[in-house]
């Protein structure tokens, strides 16, 4: 059973760690439920939880997104999605699900992040199998949004 | 002379800023590991004055590259700079013999003052 508790520690770190990273504010989005197959943004940034909980957390975004984002992050304009821009984003989503993690793990479901996966590429179906995946889209102003998809439950 | 440092994290992007940070505050960035056992095998071989160390890496990870360095030297000084902030985690690092324990994502300031702290100005 996929529950609504699971997903806040992802939307409260993914706030705190783009306001750091980005220096803006970001807004919360409507939060929806996703069957256990869709189809993936331009960019995905794929990460695995392990533990009290485990399943696995999705970052969808445009490309130009993770364009802006990377180039944001290393301090100058990406001219190709180079292994240090795709580093930049991978990044990003590890910092997201380790600060959720903590956060989890305050609330006894101790879990451990496995190293990110990026999926680049349009209509990728994706399969979280016996469990949907809850939504959030997180809006970042000029750099687009983020869409965090998480699919987790307890383990028996 | 600068004092010299190893990096650890699977990450380029990590990597890479990490050095950016420490050789404009006039450190040397002597090696970079992408994994716990590389750090522990460049330590042998480096020596450095400072190892900053992540946690969640393929291979061996941080907290037991932290013990095997220590084995090699006990007066190590080590960094822990990774995403997962749990106290657990952070409880094991230090037993571990970390000195220092940076959550991801950190203002560059964070780095150097633990670095000045462990190393003297």
């Amino acid at each position: 059973m996929m529950r609504v508790e699971y997903i806040n520690p992802f939307v409260s770190a993914a706030y705190s760690v783009l306001q750091t990273v980005l220096g803006i504010e970001p807004e919360k989005g409507q939060l929806a439920m996703r069957p256990g197959v869709f189809t993936t943004q331009q960019c995905s940034i794929v990460m695995g939880v392990t533990g009290k909980v485990e399943g696995s957390v999705i970052y969808g975004m445009t490309l130009a997104t993770a364009d802006k984002i990377a180039s944001h992050m290393i301090g100058q304009p990406i001219r190709t999605f180079d292994a240090l821009a795709a580093s930049a984003i991978a990044e990003l989503g590890n910092m997201i699900t380790g600060n959720a993690a903590s956060l989890l793990s305050e609330k006894g479901y101790t879990c451990q992040i496995s190293p990110p996966s990026i999926i680049r590429g349009s209509n990728v179906k994706i399969t979280t199998v016996n469990t949907p995946a809850l939504v959030v889209p997180i809006l970042l102003g000029d750099f687009g949004f983020i869409e965090i998809n998480v699919s987790l439950q307890e383990r028996k | 002379m600068g004092k010299r440092i190893l990096v650890t994290d699977d990450a380029l992007f990590m990597r890479v800023t990490l050095k950016n940070i420490l050789t404009q505050h006039g450190y040397e960035v002597v090696g970079e590991a992408t994994n716990g056992r590389e750090s522990v095998e460049m330590y042998k071989n480096l020596k450095p004055d400072l190892v900053t160390m992540d946690i969640t890496m393929p291979g061996m990870d941080g907290i037991s590259a932290v013990k095997e360095i220590k084995k090699i030297d006990p007066n190590a000084r080590i960094v822990m700079v990774t995403a997962m902030g749990q106290k657990n985690l952070v409880v094991e690092a230090i037993q571990a013999g970390a000195k220092d324990f940076i959550v991801k994502p950190f203002q560059p300031e964070r780095v150097i003052e633990s670095v000045h702290k462990l190393l003297g100005n």
